[in-house]
């Protein structure tokens, strides 16, 4: 920020949002200048996203002020923010590929004279916008035929001739190659020379050095700093800002894992994954840790067979699976990610939910034995500790602890011994986030194989043996789980931080 | 893909690729005449002795064809917008039993063929509220009001009568036949006409209109039509209710050629106009599909329908329909694929 005074353009005063049973943002106070790149930065639950979707009017504070351009603004829906100023650049695109880019740039703000267009600046203005941001953008072309990069920018475009002056950005470089962020960058450098402030919402840390003017660090909910980037000593205090808690530690070795390799990845590369290697022993746990978009679950769904990848796996010393059928049959078994849609029937029963993974155990000449489906169906929920009152409950009735139990017993059915765990614990609570951890812990203990791909880091280096730190679609780092942790560390390396950085 | 690996060779391809898929559609239409015409039609023309070209068997074609024509655009519009009516076979039913009971009791064209118009703009409305406003699934919705519209026209003409027509005292105007059969101009009815104008509008309506665009953008993606502030529920609801319009539009254009209002004139139009909509190349999930295409397939269909009865058992029609179907999307697929550059 140079010396001179600039305007404060939005000011969030005492800005509070609870749910039940948690605040998640909790009396935030800070104020934005014109025409910065400000940042925004925290771990994953420290509230950024609940702030976001109170600026674009998708959720009303609990309580709270905010105020942008000199106005009190309290938006309701996304065009109630983007009448008050504030446009907004989701993760997923708002493009309508059909149209041109034109026709994108002008959609919902045509002149019109009894239903049919007529013509005004608007088309100019647009394309005006389009050319002093990307002029390789031809207006006429349909927004099919453009690359998702380019995508983006037409939203940018949109966003910035639609009258708004504040453009929130989150993390808009996930799906983007190293080539299109520095365009990206390019594009925001010129919007913010054209007076327009931009929100920038990054787990990469050197983006936001590179890009950022000002930044506000928020953990747990609240507000710690907000301060310009020149201010801040570097990642580490950023990230030290970040953290700012001691992790909590209750890792224990449990001692008993195997000498035999289980499984044995080899240079397994995807659209995301770059030459990613490793084993796993038998009884061990490893735990995958990275922020969202560091290519964990997609490591899963490669060892899984349900995406196609180059490598090799090898399991058990012969070839993995290549289709998720193939994988269950060698003994794998996926718990995924999105538990209500990936990983369970939800509007079927517990008991018709356990034995999807292996139907051959219970039926006889494609008949099920009914008798046998209840009997395993009983056990899981008593050994599993299933809250129900009964195996016939349908599974949506469930609590997401309890859901995830069913998950992780259809698994167990198949008589997996290498279970592949992507986000266990999301959407858990506490009480049953512990049981499934122990959970984790028996199967272990019993030899199985278990992995944990996870966003969470005290969920990793609660249980994990060995963890691989990721960024990027690489395994960075391989860290012995044990007392002596270094966090920040950590932090640094999934962050894309060198190891030079940090120290 | 980024722009900068977008070869020239690839953009020259995908340039044969949309001009293959906007044009196609005309190629067929050529070729199905072409091949019509070729057949030698003398031993079993139904219309008329000699070659399909014929000026009377086209002018029969063209006659037939007005209530497919009228419904296509509109039809297309709600297709492209990513929802869908199947009540409009029985819209026309009901309407046709309308203007007819209206006709037959003394009111004279004009009324009667407004008011027509308004029953099937009420009609459409009904669907809309159906759909954007209780919610329910497009399909399922107008599956209902496809029985409920059927029975309501059953229900108007009971007493064993099939259709409402002259006698028991009453008798059909004379002028109630000239809408959809009397040559006005090239020796084609009003009722033909009618359809080339409400497509004509229907085009300045895709290209030029807030409802065409919006439509694309309500079918293209939703998410995005609403956050830039389209109101999506009163684009599809009004393109519901146009639906309506020129359903009752094809009921009046169908009772009047048969000189009676039949409750079940309209069965079967809604696989025909979703068949019409498909062989122009609108896409089943939305976004995507032009007007003009959609008149086009419906003359397809209809030169088809009526070509064949002239050179094929009637029985091998619905087969030959399919077939011609079939690679047609099968075509447009291939094509469309082609077309993607992601």
């Amino acid at each position: 920020m140079t010396e001179e005074q600039k305007t404060s353009v939005l000011s969030v005063d005492g800005l509070t949002k609870d749910y039940p049973g948690v605040r998640a943002v909790d009396n935030v106070t800070f104020s934005i200048q014109n025409s910065v790149v400000h940042c925004l930065v925290g771990e994953n639950g420290a509230g950024k996203s609940t702030l976001v979707k109170m600026l674009t009017g998708a959720l009303a504070p609990t309580a709270g002020a905010m105020t942008v351009n000199g106005k009190a603004y309290v938006p309701t829906s996304p065009q109630e923010a983007r009448e008050g100023g504030i446009a907004t650049l989701f993760q997923e695109l708002h493009v309508v590929d059909e149209l041109t880019v034109l026709e994108n740039l002008t959609l919902g703000m045509e002149k019109s004279r009894f239903g049919f267009f007529v013509k005004s600046d608007l088309e100019d203005r647009v394309t005006q916008t389009l050319a002093t941001i990307e002029p390789a953008i031809d207006p006429a072309a349909r927004v099919s035929t453009l690359s998702v990069a380019q995508k983006q920018i037409v939203e940018i475009a949109r966003a910035a001739s639609s009258g708004a002056n504040i453009i929130i950005m989150d993390e808009p470089t996930a799906a983007l190659s190293e080539r299109e962020v520095e365009r990206l960058f390019t594009v925001i450098r010129r919007l913010r020379e054209n007076n327009v402030t931009v929100i920038y919402i990054s787990h990469k840390l050197d983006e936001i050095f590179e890009l950022g003017d000002t930044v506000t660090v928020m953990r747990d909910g609240k507000h710690i700093t907000t301060c310009p980037l020149s201010d801040v000593d570097g990642r580490a205090e950023l990230i030290e800002m970040m953290i700012g808690r001691t992790v909590f530690q209750s890792y224990s070795p449990r001692g008993k894992i195997g000498e035999k390799v289980v499984l044995k990845a080899e240079g397994l590369n995807t659209k995301l994954l770059k030459n990613v290697s490793f084993d796993i022993k038998e009884g061990e746990i490893i735990g995958f840790y990275g922020l969202v978009g560091a290519g964990k679950t997609e490591v899963a769904r490669a060892l899984f067979g349900a995406d196609s990848f180059d490598g090799k796996v090898t399991f058990h010393g012969k070839p993995g699976g290549r289709t998720p059928k193939e994988a269950i049959a060698k003994g794998i078994a996926l718990v995924p990610e999105e538990r209500r849609t990936q990983g369970l029937f939800t509007s079927l029963t517990i008991r018709e939910n356990v034995p999807v993974m292996n139907l051959p155990r219970v039926t006889q000449n494609g008949v099920f034995k009914a008798e046998d489906v209840r009997t395993a169906a009983q056990e899981f929920v008593t050994q599993l500790g299933i809250a129900t009152s009964s195996i016939e409950k349908h599974t949506e009735k469930l609590s997401g602890g309890n859901q995830q139990k069913v998950v992780l017993a259809k698994c167990l059915f198949s008589q997996a011994d290498l279970l592949l765990l992507d986000e266990p614990t999301r959407g858990v609570d506490v009480g049953a986030k512990t049981e499934i951890y122990e959970i984790i812990k028996d199967l272990a203990n019993e030899g199985n194989a278990v992995a944990v791909f996870s966003s969470e880091l005290e969920e990793v280096l609660g249980i994990c043996d060995r963890v691989f730190l990721m960024f990027d679609g690489c395994l960075q780092e391989e860290i012995e789980n044990g007392p002596n942790v270094d966090i920040a560390h950590i932090l640094n390396v999934v962050t894309g931080g060198q190891d030079e950085d940090a120290r | 893909m980024s722009s900068q690996s977008k070869t020239a060779e690839q953009s020259v391809a995908s340039g044969a690729a949309n001009f293959l898929r906007n044009y196609y559609i005309y190629f067929v239409l050529v070729a199905i005449v072409a091949l019509l015409s070729l057949a030698n039609l003398d031993q079993f023309a139904l219309f008329e002795r000699g070659n399909f070209l014929n000026k009377r068997n086209i002018i029969n074609i063209l006659r037939v064809s007005a209530p497919i024509l009228v419904v296509a655009g509109a039809f297309t519009l709600l297709m492209v917008s990513g929802y869908i009516d199947l009540s409009i076979g029985s819209t026309m039913g009901l309407t046709a039993v309308i203007y007819a009971m209206l006709a037959i009791n003394g009111m004279p064209f004009v009324p009667a063929f407004l008011l027509t118009m308004l029953a099937g703009a009420v009609l459409g409305a009904i669907n809309g509220i159906l759909v954007v406003r209780l919610n329910i699934t497009p399909v399922i919705a107008t599956l209902i009001t496809l029985s409920l519209f059927k029975g309501i026209a059953l229900l108007l003409v009971q007493d064993g009568v099939s259709a409402i027509k002259s006698g028991g005292g009453l008798k059909m105007p004379a002028w109630f036949n000239d809408y959809g059969r009397d040559g006005v101009f090239l020796k084609l009815p009003a009722a033909f006409w009618v359809a080339v104008a409400v497509t004509l509008v229907l085009i300045v309506v895709q290209n030029r209109g807030k409802l065409g665009k919006y439509a694309a953008a309500t079918g293209g993606n939703p998410t995005a039509a609403k956050l830039s502030g389209i109101n999506t529920g009163r684009t599809v609801f009004l393109l519901y209710v146009i639906v309506g319009v020129t359903a009752a539009l094809a009921g009046i254009a169908r009772s009047s050629f048969m000189s009676l209002g039949d409750p079940l004139s309209g069965d079967g139009m809604e696989l025909t106009a979703i068949l019409v909509v498909l062989l122009g190349g609108t896409a089943f999930s939305g976004g995507e599909g032009r007007v003009l295409r959609s008149f086009v397939g419906a003359l397809i269909i209809m030169a088809l329908t009526v070509g064949m009865l002239t050179i094929v058992p009637a029985y091998y029609q619905t087969l030959v329909i399919g077939a011609a179907l079939l690679t047609a999307a099968a075509t447009n697929h291939l094509v469309s694929q082609k077309g993607k550059v992601s």
